[in-house]
């Protein structure tokens, strides 16, 4: 299976690049992700649950981490896309969207289906890669909270979304303004997780002493544990993903993932008979609009097979791939129903953990805010959920 | 004691080590098999959390083999 997955991607970027030069470069960007995803356990879910549940920050701070050097990435591109900000058009292609409801509704609901599953979208889609049944089931899900998010799309466009406000920074503070005032407050939020751990009171040892190396072939061993054989520090891994997805900008749009996953859910539905019609409004939204339709061939769809193909190659090489299948019907339970509520609020959100929080405050509006404190008062309410799961 | 979480995300090995470790009698080690790397990372933060010593070895392909122990009481001259 895994090599059929390889083998996929390696044929979608060959045919892909005939059509269009950058395929390959797409092609390549979720294989990237997906490594950097696999090597560091990046899981959004655990940055909150984790911080909630123990009071510990090492996943969280490595995605603070990530959004500031992303920050500084996207806010140089934008620049160059849109050079005078203060006319209001947001630049191409930002993952800036509407201050409403909907965006705090669907965090709120992503939070508690990421905690419930066990993992958010993108964490769902590196372990498939890695061999969790369960991650695939989730999968099913989040197809199935994204058709039916699409079917009361028209609803939540025309009552809640169209009218909400919009912010975006440089509009009113230039570009300068807007990304010190953006990495001052990840500087306050890496201060609070630090305030968080002093609480719990415990300083827990998170790597091992390193490996002496004196000679040459003992300094390439060492070389090679660090990389496939221990996990990547935290950090490491959201400078890598921060970087990533300044690149993945640079070449066409940021790092997103559900408003391809749509286009799949959508499709499948519209063969069936199911399809949820036309979708008003996202010709008038950047991010990660809920779509239907279109070429089925996208650089979304490279980023998001790439991400599993990646994951799965690095799992290989680490040794770390194997079936894990869940032993209680219970956790099936759990992937589906998590999954469901993730699609349907990513959906209504424009976006999940990544589109509408990692790559939408580097994008230097304020709904990656309002949607990763929504996340957090989700994740408190899923955790105090599966407290109660055998 | 011998515990095998395998099949389980986060947080429920972690959980399962937790109850262990409640009815672990004094002396006794537990030994913990698991194959969800994050896994690795929150059951050591509840070790550290409650006082217990940890080590890792790889046991297969994507599956490790944890033990927990109390540390040795410092004797009093």
């Amino acid at each position: 299976m895994g090599l059929v997955i390889l083998g996929a991607e390696a044929a979608l970027i060959a045919v892909g690049s005939r059509f269009d030069p950058l395929f390959g470069a797409f092609g390549a960007l979720g294989v990237g992700f997906g490594v950097v995803l696999q090597r560091s356990r990046f899981c959004f879910n655990s940055a909150f649950r984790d911080l909630l549940q123990f009071r510990s920050g090492r996943t969280m701070k490595g995605v603070i981490i990530g959004m500031a050097v992303a920050t500084a990435g996207f806010g140089m591109h934008m620049l160059n896309l849109q050079p005078n900000a203060s006319l209001g058009a947001i630049a191409p292609e930002a993952q800036v969207a509407p201050l409403s409801v909907a965006l705090v509704a669907g965090g709120f609901l992503f939070g508690i289906g990421m905690v419930v599953a066990g993992g958010c979208v993108s964490g769902s889609l590196y372990r498939m890669g890695e061999g969790y049944a369960g991650s695939w089931v989730s999968f099913g899900g989040i197809l199935a909270g994204l058709l039916l998010a699409s079917h009361h799309w028209n609803w939540w466009w025309r009552h809640i979304i169209q009218p909400s406000p919009v912010v975006w920074m440089p509009r009113y503070l230039g570009y300068g303004g807007a990304i010190a005032l953006t990495l001052v407050a990840l500087l306050a939020a890496y201060l609070f997780v630090l305030w968080v751990e002093s609480r719990g009171g415990v300083a827990v040892q998170e790597y091992g002493p390193p490996v002496p190396a004196v000679t040459f072939r003992e300094k390439l061993r060492a070389l090679a544990e660090g990389v496939v054989g221990r996990g990547w520090p935290a950090a490491v891994g959201g400078m890598l993903l921060g970087f990533l997805n300044t690149l993945s900008y640079m070449a066409h749009m940021p790092w997103r993932i559900v408003g391809e996953l749509s286009r799949w859910a959508n499709g499948l539905a519209t063969l069936a008979g199911i399809g949820p019609g036309r979708l008003e409004g996202t010709e008038n939204l950047s991010g990660c609009t809920l779509a239907v339709g279109g070429t089925v061939l996208t650089h979304g769809l490279l980023l998001d097979v790439g991400l599993v193909a990646g994951s799965l190659t690095a799992a290989l090489l680490a040794r770390e791939f194997k079936l894990r299948v869940p032993r209680t019907p219970v956790r099936y339970l759990q992937s589906a129903g998590g999954g469901v509520l993730m699609g349907y609020g990513s959906g209504i959100a424009l976006g999940c953990t990544v589109g509408a929080f990692f790559s939408a405050i580097p994008s230097l509006g304020l709904n990656g805010w309002v949607f990763g404190i929504a996340l957090a008062g989700g994740a408190f309410i899923g955790l105090r959920v599966i407290e109660r799961l055998p | 004691m011998f515990l095998d979480v395998r099949g389980e995300i986060c947080p429920f090995p972690m959980k399962k080590v937790q109850e262990a470790l409640q009815r672990l009698p004094e002396g006794e080690v537990l030994e913990v098999l698991v194959d969800h790397p994050p896994a690795i990372d929150t059951i050591r933060m509840l070790a550290t959390r409650e006082g217990f010593l940890m080590d890792v070895q790889v046991a297969g392909s994507g599956e490790w083999r944890i033990t927990l122990r109390r540390p040795a009481k410092a004797v009093t001259p």
